[in-house]
């Protein structure tokens, strides 16, 4: 890590992971698919994004973990600049996207073993927590088969897995809810708070509402490109239930 | 019968980026593919104009034998062959390896509308070559022969049959092979191996013909012409029947052999189409995995190894871009044992042998930039691109990966031939190195210039890896590129008799190396920025 980079302590004294600066992203074409988002998520924080379709998540989301290239602004990740110095910011983070295509020609053990060369982890912690993670998701046993084999829920406990492989600083999941089964939700769900007490953050999209009002301490509202509102999960709700306030935002036009 | 269009023209549209030039609203990038368009159309008007030229010198050859007839016999039966020969290892590809498979499954269309509508993707691959062929070819005709006016009408309605047979034929085979393939474990590798011994099989049935042939010619050169290419392809003498005499049993014959083969081809394998593509799509799940001690590996090896795990399970991938390479094994195997002899009376004549060996490393080469992985491999990626892109990796690493698997394919088997060439040709130190360096060297070459030229003209959106690996705007380019940067030494050999051929070779390698460093500088460099806005 460069010695450089100074660590700026959020409002609530944690180390910022992520930080949102200015960022917009405009389509081929020059309509705005977002406009000036700022954001910071801190260590130990699960983040919720929440938005309708087509309201920017997924748009945000990928300049975030280095897959869309963006020229306005700017996004930190552990404190670098992901347009200065994307391999490492890459490094730390871990990202799973919506709808996980993975590569059909690989078996899942070939999958993770390829992610885990890719990020540069040791022998032990790769045998160790695909151990692990492939139990928790019962899914070792499949391990062996190609990936074009697997169901759709299980391509997305691979994609899980892969990206808890590295214990990332950053955990990104584009609705990570969809398409698991109840069982795989809650398990899921149980690492995510286990990864936040180690010292990780989480930030994810979702439309279930109720899981995020659950699972999150901090919410971000995103509509037409703009955020909304953002904070504490008890403070953007209020007195309400997240549901309402959602539906209450998006409303208002 | 609309429903076969309906399917058909989505799959056109997927092509050449046909559609995102059609929609999208970036000005910059509609300006690009325009750009595109013109350079392409250029290149088949230069291909026309081409192939007029050749016809032209074709007809005079004929009509000093008095047989300008067999023009359009000649060329009819060699476009149906190559058609069928270049349609034979990408059929299967074609007909059963599309992603939309469920989705155009589920439609209210009939088993037999879905082939039809693969078939006729095959079929717009090749009328393009066809009419590139015949249309310059019935020009020439017209003009030698001056015939009646009917010759125009069954022209132009015979034309667009010419390609259905071979293609059908081809077909039958590749949906064999998938049909046999499908019924093994490990389905992919025995369609790939089916279809590559079959290929070989064929260049050797191929070149033992020719042989039979050379003895046979005698004094009646036309009639013995005649016979040859009738026998050969049988269907050219319907066709000249029917377009050059007039003859209606013969127009009805061959318009009616190729539409019902096409009929009934599609019915028939409609009836199979679901079984086949069940049996080589479903993998094996044994479920019976048990943790064990994992290797570790560099990023650069992983990778390497995940590419070239890539490009062996597609056997459309390894067909389209390794046939360069197995038609220059096959070769040098032929040179060893057909003609040994020949060749040595041919090495003996002295000017030829100057030629051969400054041309020789040239052929060599072309088989070599033929078998270009890389102007695809970045497109094929698809909807995988964004585990690499998301992944701590430079990006340059991770193009030198593909680079590395184009070089796995084309330098092992080029110093194989390059043993049985050196062999053959009876070359001398100078001419034996030259022989392997200056392919080594056209192998770099290409498999940079094929990242570069994907880098800029990416295909990510396909249902069917064969609008990548075929279809794509960046294979095209990455072709045209590597064939003029043959063509102009070839001339320069060919027209500067002059010039020490040796030299000129080293001339030649040294350019191609310098532009190969430049080319991994801008990797290097703007690898990233490229990798990163696709």
């Amino acid at each position: 890590m460069p010695a450089a980079v100074k660590y700026r302590k959020g409002v609530s004294g944690m180390k910022e992971i992520l930080s949102i600066k200015h960022y917009s992203k405009s389509y081929k074409g020059g309509k705005r698919a977002v406009d000036d988002i700022n954001l910071t998520v801190e260590q130990g924080d699960i983040y919720g994004f929440i938005g309708h379709n087509g309201a920017g998540k997924t748009t945000t989301i990928r300049a975030v973990v280095g897959v869309l290239d963006f020229e306005e602004g700017d996004i930190y990740i552990d404190g670098i600049s992901i347009k200065k110095d994307p391999v490492a910011c890459k490094k730390v983070t871990a990202y799973i996207p919506d709808n996980p295509d993975l590569y059909d020609h690989l078996t899942g053990i070939q999958y993770l073993n390829f992610i885990a060369d890719l990020f540069g982890v040791s022998k032990e912690d790769r045998e160790a927590r695909i151990r692990k993670y492939g139990d928790a998701f019962q899914i070792t046993a499949s391990f062996g088969d190609l990936i074009s084999s697997y169901s759709h829920g299980m391509k997305q406990k691979l994609a899980i897995i892969s990206a808890l492989i590295h214990q990332p600083k950053l955990l990104v999941l584009d609705e990570p809810f969809v398409g698991l089964d109840p069982q795989a939700a809650h398990t899921l769900k149980t690492v995510m708070g286990e990864l936040c007490r180690s010292g990780s953050a989480i930030f994810f999209s979702t439309h279930v509402l109720d899981v995020a009002e659950k699972l999150c301490n901090k919410i971000a509202i995103i509509k037409g490109g703009k955020l909304v509102t953002h904070g504490r999960t008890e403070e953007v709700t209020g007195d309400n239930s997240l549901e309402e306030v959602f539906l209450e935002l998006i409303k208002h036009d | 019968m609309i429903n076969i269009w309906r399917l058909t023209r989505v799959q056109l549209l997927s092509s050449f980026g046909l559609n995102k030039a059609l929609h999208t609203r970036d000005r910059k990038e509609r300006n690009n593919l325009l750009l595109l368009g013109a350079a392409i159309l250029l290149c088949v008007v230069m291909l026309a104009a081409f192939s007029f030229g050749y016809s032209y010198m074709l007809a005079q050859t004929l009509e000093s034998i008095g047989r300008v007839d067999l023009l359009l016999a000649l060329m009819m039966a060699v476009t149906s062959l190559i058609g069928f020969f270049t349609t034979v290892y990408k059929a299967g590809g074609v007909l059963f390896g599309f992603k939309d498979y469920d989705l155009v499954m589920s439609l209210p269309v009939k088993t037999s509308t879905v082939v039809a509508s693969r078939v006729l993707q095959l079929y717009s691959l090749n009328v393009f070559f066809t009419l590139l062929v015949m249309v310059p070819a019935g020009a020439v005709y017209a003009i030698y022969v001056n015939p009646g006016f009917l010759y125009y009408p069954l022209f132009l309605l015979t034309l667009l049959c010419i390609p259905l047979v071979p293609i059908i034929a081809a077909t039958i085979i590749g949906a064999l092979i998938s049909w046999i393939a499908s019924r093994f474990r490990g389905s992919r590798t025995v369609q790939l191996v089916l279809t590559i011994a079959f290929v070989i099989a064929l260049m050797a049935g191929s070149f033992s013909i020719n042989k039979q042939e050379q003895v046979q010619v005698l004094a009646d050169l036309g009639a013995e012409l005649a016979e040859s290419v009738f026998r050969l392809y049988p269907l050219a003498s319907m066709y000249v029947g029917a377009v050059c005499s007039y003859k209606a049993g013969s127009l009805l014959l061959f318009v009616g052999i190729s539409l019902l083969a096409f009929l009934l081809f599609t019915y028939v394998l409609g009836s199979r189409f679901k079984a086949i593509h069940t049996g080589l799509t479903t993998s094996r799940a044994s479920r019976n995995y048990r943790m064990k001690s994992l290797k570790t590996s560099t990023p650069l090896r992983a990778l390497y190894r995940k590419e070239l795990r890539r490009y062996f399970s597609s056997s459309v991938y390894v067909m389209n871009t390794g046939i360069g390479m197995i038609m220059l094994l096959v070769m040098a195997v032929a040179l060893l044992f057909v003609s040994a002899d020949q060749l040595g009376e041919l090495v003996e004549v002295p000017q030829l042998a100057d030629y051969l060996n400054t041309l020789a490393p040239l052929v060599v080469s072309v088989f070599v930039t033929l078998s270009c992985t890389t102007s695809s491999s970045i497109s094929i990626e698809g909807k995988n691109l964004w585990i690499l892109q998301s992944s701590p990796v430079p990006a340059h690493t991770i193009l030198l990966s593909k680079i590395a698997v184009n070089l796995t394919v084309t330098l092992p088997v080029l110093v194989i031939s390059w043993g049985l060439l050196s062999l053959s040709l009876r070359t001398g130190w100078v001419e034996s190195l030259l022989l392997l360096v200056i392919p080594a060297i056209y192998a770099c070459y290409s498999a940079m210039l094929g990242v570069l030229v994907n880098l800029k003209l990416p295909n990510l959106e396909w249902t069917s890896e064969v609008t990548a690996i075929k279809q794509s705007a960046a294979v095209i380019v990455a072709m045209l590129i590597g064939f003029i940067s043959l063509a102009v030494p070839f001339a320069a050999a060919l027209l500067l008799p002059g010039v020490d051929g040796n030299l000129l070779l080293a001339a030649i390698g040294l350019v191609l190396l310098a532009v190969c460093g430049g080319m991994y500088r801008t990797l290097q460099t703007r690898g990233e920025r490229m990798f990163r806005g696709l």
